[in-house]
C-alpha cells in the first residue's frame, strides 16, 4: 500500500458533523489534538439542521432533547455542551411529556396529556388509571437504579465493581436482560398504565416486546425527571455553534468533503481519501458514519476488514428510517385547535404491531407530532405554525419504490398522516398549508447518506443494548485508531445519545493517543 | 415515595434473573459469530433511489435543437450512456436543472427550468428551452456552442416551483413574463395529459407575438385539454385582435378567471413579479395561494432602500478561503459575490443564485455586505453566526470569507 503522497497530517480526523461527530471533534480540539472534521454536505448537523421554506424555517428532525436539565440542575447533554464545550445558546423547555391518542384502544379511545415531574407525572397517572400508583412508583423508582447505574459504569470506564453491582445496583443486574414488556407484567403495572408509560417508545424503535428494559428506563426516566429541552433556533443553532467553536479551538472543518475510503494498514489507521482525491495522514478517526458504511464500504484495502467485524454488523439490524411531514400552517396554534407540543397517536394500541406495520410501505399507523410553536411561540411568523408529522420506516420497506411513483406515493402517506392527526385530535390543519415538505428515507439518504437511509442506529434488543455494548466495548474494537459515534455508537440513538457518544468516542481517542506519545516519549528517554 | 428496597424479580426467583444477566454476554458472542462473514458490496436501496431522485451530476447530450422564435431555442437532450448517466432524474413540473459553464476563464452556474413532462423524462428526454439575451453572456454562450452531439453536464432537479395537491388550490392562475414561460410548458401539459389534476388558466405577457414561445403548441394543448387548460395571451407592445393587450393586471386577471380560491403561479423576471405583486395585494389574496419562481440574480441592486450609493462605483478586495487554497479577487458592489467569485474562474458552489437554496452558504469572516430582505434565504442562526448566501449578497467594503469547495 502507498503510505508517501499524503497532503496533510493531522492528529485525528472526524468523518462527518452530525451530532456525534460534531462534539468529538470539539473534544479532540479542544484536547489539543490537531483535528479535521470533513462533511459531505455544505452544513454541519447531518439531521440536527434546520431549512427554510418561504417564512418558515423548519427543524427536520428533533422532538425534544433528553438528560439536558435546567440550568440549575444540569444534564449530561447540557453539561457537555455548555461546562465542556462553551456554548452559551439558548435553549427551551418544552412543557408537557406528551400527549398520546389511541383512538382504538380496548375499552375505548385513551387521550391523556402527561406532564414532567416525577410526582406530577404519577399523580397524572393515579388520575387516568385509579390503582396505578404504587406499581408505577415501583417503575421509576426501578428506572431510577438504572440510571444510577449507568452512571457508575461510565465513571468506572470499564473497570466496575462486581460487588458494588450486585449490592447497588442488583436490580439493575437483573432486568438488563429482559423487554421492557417482561419488566412492566412482571411490576404488574396495569394495562393502560403500560400503555402510557410506554408512548415513548417509538423514540428508540422497537415495540415493547423486543427493546430492551434498560435502554427505555434510561430514556422514560430522564424525560420525566429533568424534563426535555429544544434549541431556540433549530438543530441548525447550536450545530452551527459548534462548529464556530471547534474553528476557535485550532480544528479545521471542510464541507462538500466526503471520505470515501479509510486507509488500512496492519490493523492500524494510517490516513483517509476523499472523493476528491485529497490524502491525509492520520493514525486516529472517529467516524460518525456508522459500523456498516465503514467496514463494508470505506476501510482500504479491503482485506482489512476483518471478518468478525462483518460478523459484527451483520449479527445486528439497522434501525428505522423516517418519513415527516413539515407544514408551514397560516394560522395559529389557537386558531387551529393545538394545544400541545408534543402528540403521540398510535392508530392500533399494540406497539408491537405498530413496529410490524413500520417494516412494510402502508398507511403509517402510529406518528409523534410536534408543534414547534407550543414551545417556541416565535418561531414563525405571528398568525402562523409549524407542524411536523414524523413515522417510522425500515429502509427495506422502501426497496421497490421507482422513481417515477415516488412523488405521488410521498404525497399518499403524507395525506394519511395529515388525515390520522385531524381524526385523532378532532381538528382541521389542511386548509392552512402554506407550505408543506415531505422527508423520505430517500430524503435523509441523500441528505446525510446514511445507511438505507436509516435515522437510528442499530435495534436495542437485550443482547445489543447499551450494557453489552459497553461490556464488549474492548473487544470489538476491530481496527487500532478507530472509534465510533453517532446514533450506531455504543450510546444508542437519540439526539443526547449521539451527543455523549463523540465525546466518549474523542477521550477514548485521546487516551491512546496519549499512551503511544508517553510510550514513544520513554523510549526516547531510555535510548538517550 | 416509599425508599424500602427495592427488589424485583422479573423470573419468579430473582437469581434466575441474575443467571439471565451472566448469558447475556455470551449471548452475544454467540450472536455475532454465528452471523454471516459476507461484505455488503452493493448500495443499498434507499440509498440507490436517493441517487436515481437526486443525481449530483446529469451527464447528457444535445439530441435535438428546436428553433421556437427567432430567440428561442428548445435544447431537447438525453442521458450521456458513456459518461455514466443511464436515466434521467425524475422531478416535478415546474423544477430546475442547474448547468455549469466555463466561459473565457470565468466559471458560471445557470438554472434552467425543464419544459418538458417527467412522462417525457421517463422516455428518455429533457427539453430545455433558452430565450437568448435573458440570463446575459450565458445564452449567447449556449447559442455559440451548444450544438446536436454537444455533450453537457447538469445537476438533479432542483427548485419548488411546483403545484403540490395538499397545499395548492385545484384552480390554478399561472402569470409567465418572457423566458418565464418555460416551466409552465411543464405544468400545461401533465395537467393534459392528466398525471396533475389541477386546472390552469396561464396569462403570458410578451412584447410582441412573435417573441412568443410554444404559442402553436398551447393553443392545441388548449384545444385538447376539456377546459383544463386555457391561455390568454398579453402584448406590451402589439395591439392585435385575439390577444390582450398591455400588462397584466388583476381587471384583467378577473375578466379571464375565478381568481377567488385560485392558487398563482409566477414565473418571470423580477420586473413583472414586483407589478404582479402590487396587484394581487389590491386583491388581498393570502400568501399561502401565491407561489413565485426565483428570479435569479438581481440585476439593479442600485435601485433597492438600503443600498449605500457612495460605494456604488468602487471596486473591492475579496479575501477567499477555499480548501487550503487562499485568493484575493476584486469585487464590484453592483455585482454579487457569487459573480465575482465566477468571474475570477474560482468554482463556487451554486445553484439556484437567488438566495434560496443555500448551495454556496459561506461564512463571511470580516467586510460589509448589502444583502435585500426579499432574497435573503438564509437559516436565523446562519443571520446570527455571520453567514452569507452570496449569490445574493453584494459587497459594500472589503471582504473576508470562507466559501466550501463545489461537492
Amino acid at each position: 500500500m502507498v503510505t508517501s503522497n499524503y497532503q496533510k497530517e493531522f492528529d485525528a480526523v472526524v468523518i462527518g458533523a452530525g451530532n456525534g461527530g460534531l462534539t468529538a471533534a470539539a473534544t479532540l480540539a479542544g484536547k489539543g489534538m490537531k483535528t479535521l472534521l470533513l462533511e459531505q454536505h455544505n452544513l454541519p448537523g447531518g439531521f440536527a439542521t434546520s431549512f427554510v421554506r418561504g417564512r418558515f424555517e423548519f427543524e427536520p428532525s428533533l422532538h425534544e432533547i433528553s438528560d439536558f436539565g435546567p440550568p440549575e440542575d444540569k444534564g449530561n447533554v447540557r453539561q457537555l455542551l455548555e461546562d465542556k464545550i462553551g456554548l452559551d445558546l439558548q435553549w427551551i423547555r418544552v412543557p408537557e411529556a406528551y400527549r398520546l391518542i389511541i383512538p382504538n384502544e380496548k375499552g375505548g379511545r385513551l387521550d391523556v396529556v402527561m406532564p414532567f415531574g416525577k410526582e406530577e407525572y404519577l399523580s397524572k397517572m393515579e388520575e387516568y388509571v385509579p390503582g396505578s400508583r404504587h406499581s408505577v412508583t415501583e417503575f421509576i423508582r426501578l428506572c431510577e437504579e438504572v440510571v444510577n447505574a449507568f452512571s457508575y459504569l461510565a465513571e468506572s470506564k470499564g473497570n466496575a465493581d462486581k460487588n458494588v453491582l450486585t449490592d447497588k445496583y442488583s436490580n439493575f443486574l437483573k432486568t438488563a436482560p429482559y423487554s421492557l414488556q417482561e419488566v412492566l407484567d412482571a411490576l404488574k403495572i396495569p394495562y393502560l398504565a403500560q400503555k402510557i408509560l410506554t408512548a415513548y417508545w417509538c423514540y428508540i424503535g422497537l415495540g415493547t416486546n423486543r427493546m430492551n428494559f434498560t435502554i427505555f428506563a434510561a430514556m422514560f426516566y430522564r424525560y420525566i425527571t429533568r424534563a426535555a429541552y429544544i434549541p431556540k433556533y433549530r438543530s441548525h443553532g447550536y450545530t452551527v455553534a459548534l462548529d464556530k467553536k471547534i474553528r476557535e479551538l485550532g480544528g479545521e472543518i471542510q464541507y462538500n468533503t466526503k471520505v470515501e475510503k479509510i486507509l488500512v494498514d496492519d490493523g492500524k489507521v494510517v490516513g483517509i481519501e476523499t472523493t476528491r482525491g485529497d490524502r491525509i495522514k492520520t493514525n486516529y478517526i472517529v467516524s460518525n458514519a456508522s459500523p456498516h458504511l465503514v467496514y463494508n464500504q470505506l476501510i482500504y484495502p479491503k482485506n482489512e476488514v476483518p471478518e468478525i467485524a462483518l460478523k459484527t454488523c451483520n449479527a445486528r439490524k439497522v434501525g428505522f428510517s423516517a418519513f415527516v411531514v413539515y407544514l408551514g400552517l397560516n394560522k395559529s396554534p389557537e386558531e387551529l385547535g393545538i394545544n400541545e407540543y408534543s402528540y403521540f397517536v398510535y392508530s392500533t394500541p399494540d406497539t408491537n404491531d405498530i413496529y410490524k406495520q413500520f417494516n412494510k410501505l402502508e398507511r403509517p399507523t402510529g406518528q409523534a407530532t410536534v408543534c414547534l410553536n407550543n414551545s417556541i411561540p416565535d418561531c414563525s411568523p405571528e398568525g402562523t405554525s409549524i407542524v411536523y408529522l414524523t413515522t417510522l420506516y425500515s429502509g427495506d420497506s422502501w426497496s421497490n419504490v421507482e422513481s417515477k411513483d415516488y412523488f405521488k406515493l410521498k404525497n399518499k402517506i403524507a395525506e394519511e398522516m395529515i388525515d390520522e392527526f385531524e381524526k385523532a385530535v378532532g381538528i382541521n390543519i389542511r386548509d392552512s398549508i402554506e407550505e408543506i415538505e415531505v422527508a423520505t428515507p430517500a430524503t435523509f439518504a441523500n441528505y446525510t447518506g446514511a445507511f438505507n437511509g436509516s435515522v437510528y442506529g442499530y435495534e436495542p434488543v437485550a443482547w445489543d443494548s447499551v450494557l453489552p455494548r459497553m461490556m464488549c466495548m474492548n473487544d470489538e474494537k476491530y481496527i487500532k485508531g478507530l472509534e465510533f459515534a453517532g446514533g450506531f455508537a455504543f450510546r444508542c440513538h437519540g439526539y443526547s445519545s449521539s451527543l455523549q457518544s463523540g465525546e466518549t468516542a474523542a477521550l477514548l481517542t485521546y487516551r491512546d493517543y496519549m499512551e503511544v506519545k508517553n510510550n514513544e516519549q520513554r523510549k526516547i528517554e531510555h535510548q538517550s | 415515595m416509599n425508599k424500602e428496597k427495592l427488589n424485583i424479580k422479573v423470573k419468579p426467583l430473582g437469581i434466575l434473573d441474575l443467571l439471565a444477566f451472566k448469558k447475556l454476554i455470551p449471548a452475544r458472542k454467540k450472536n455475532i459469530s454465528n452471523a454471516s462473514p459476507a461484505i455488503i458490496e452493493a448500495i443499498p436501496p434507499v440509498n440507490t433511489l436517493a441517487e436515481r431522485l437526486h443525481p449530483k451530476h446529469q451527464y447528457l447530450i444535445i439530441e435535438d435543437i428546436i428553433n421556437e422564435t427567432p430567440s428561442a431555442k428548445t435544447f431537447r437532450v438525453v442521458p450521456d450512456m458513456e459518461s455514466g448517466t443511464g436515466e434521467l432524474a425524475q422531478f416535478r413540473p415546474g423544477q430546475y436543472l442547474s448547468f455549469a459553464f466555463k466561459i473565457n476563464g470565468a466559471t458560471v452556474k445557470r438554472p434552467y427550468s425543464i419544459s418538458s413532462t417527467p412522462q417525457e423524462a421517463l422516455e428518455g428526454y429533457y427539453d430545455i428551452t433558452v430565450k437568448k439575451g435573458e440570463g446575459g453572456f450565458v445564452t449567447s454562450y449556449i447559442w455559440d456552442n451548444w450544438h446536436t452531439g454537444t455533450k453537457i453536464v447538469s445537476g438533479g432537479p432542483e427548485g419548488h416551483f411546483y403545484y403540490n395537491n395538499l397545499r395548492d388550490s385545484k384552480k390554478l392562475i399561472g402569470i409567465a413574463g418572457g423566458c418565464g414561460i418555460t416551466p409552465f410548458r411543464s405544468i400545461a401539459k401533465s395537467i393534459v395529459e392528466g398525471s396533475i389534476d389541477a386546472e390552469l388558466t396561464l396569462f403570458y405577457g410578451c412584447n410582441k407575438k412573435d417573441d412568443l414561445i410554444f404559442y402553436n403548441e398551447f393553443n392545441e394543448l388548449e384545444k385538447n385539454s376539456k377546459g383544463r387548460f386555457k391561455v390568454v395571451y398579453v402584448l406590451a407592445e402589439e395591439d392585435i385582435e385575439g390577444f390582450e393587450q398591455g400588462f397584466i393586471t388583476s381587471d384583467l386577471i378577473s375578466r379571464h378567471t375565478d381568481i377567488e380560491n385560485s392558487s398563482f403561479f409566477i414565473c418571470g423576471p423580477q420586473g413583472l413579479y414586483n407589478f404582479i405583486s402590487k396587484e394581487l395585494s389590491n386583491l388581498r389574496i393570502v400568501r399561502k395561494l401565491i407561489r413565485r419562481e426565483v428570479f435569479g440574480e438581481i440585476k439593479d441592486i442600485g435601485k433597492y432602500a438600503g443600498f449605500p450609493d457612495e460605494v456604488s462605483e468602487k471596486t473591492f478586495n475579496v479575501k477567499v478561503h477555499m480548501g487550503d487554497s487562499f485568493t484575493t479577487i476584486p469585487a464590484m458592489p453592483k455585482e454579487s459575490l457569487l459573480v465575482a467569485m465566477e468571474r475570477a474562474g474560482l468554482c463556487p458552489p451554486a445553484s439556484c443564485r437567488s438566495g434560496s437554496c443555500g448551495v454556496c452558504r459561506s461564512l463571511l469572516i470580516d467586510g460589509n455586505v448589502f444583502i435585500p430582505e426579499d432574497v435573503d434565504g438564509r437559516r436565523h442562526a446562519d443571520i446570527q453566526f455571520g453567514y452569507i448566501h452570496p449569490c445574493s449578497t453584494f459587497p459594500t467594503g472589503d471582504i473576508e470569507m470562507i466559501v466550501p469547495r463545489e461537492s
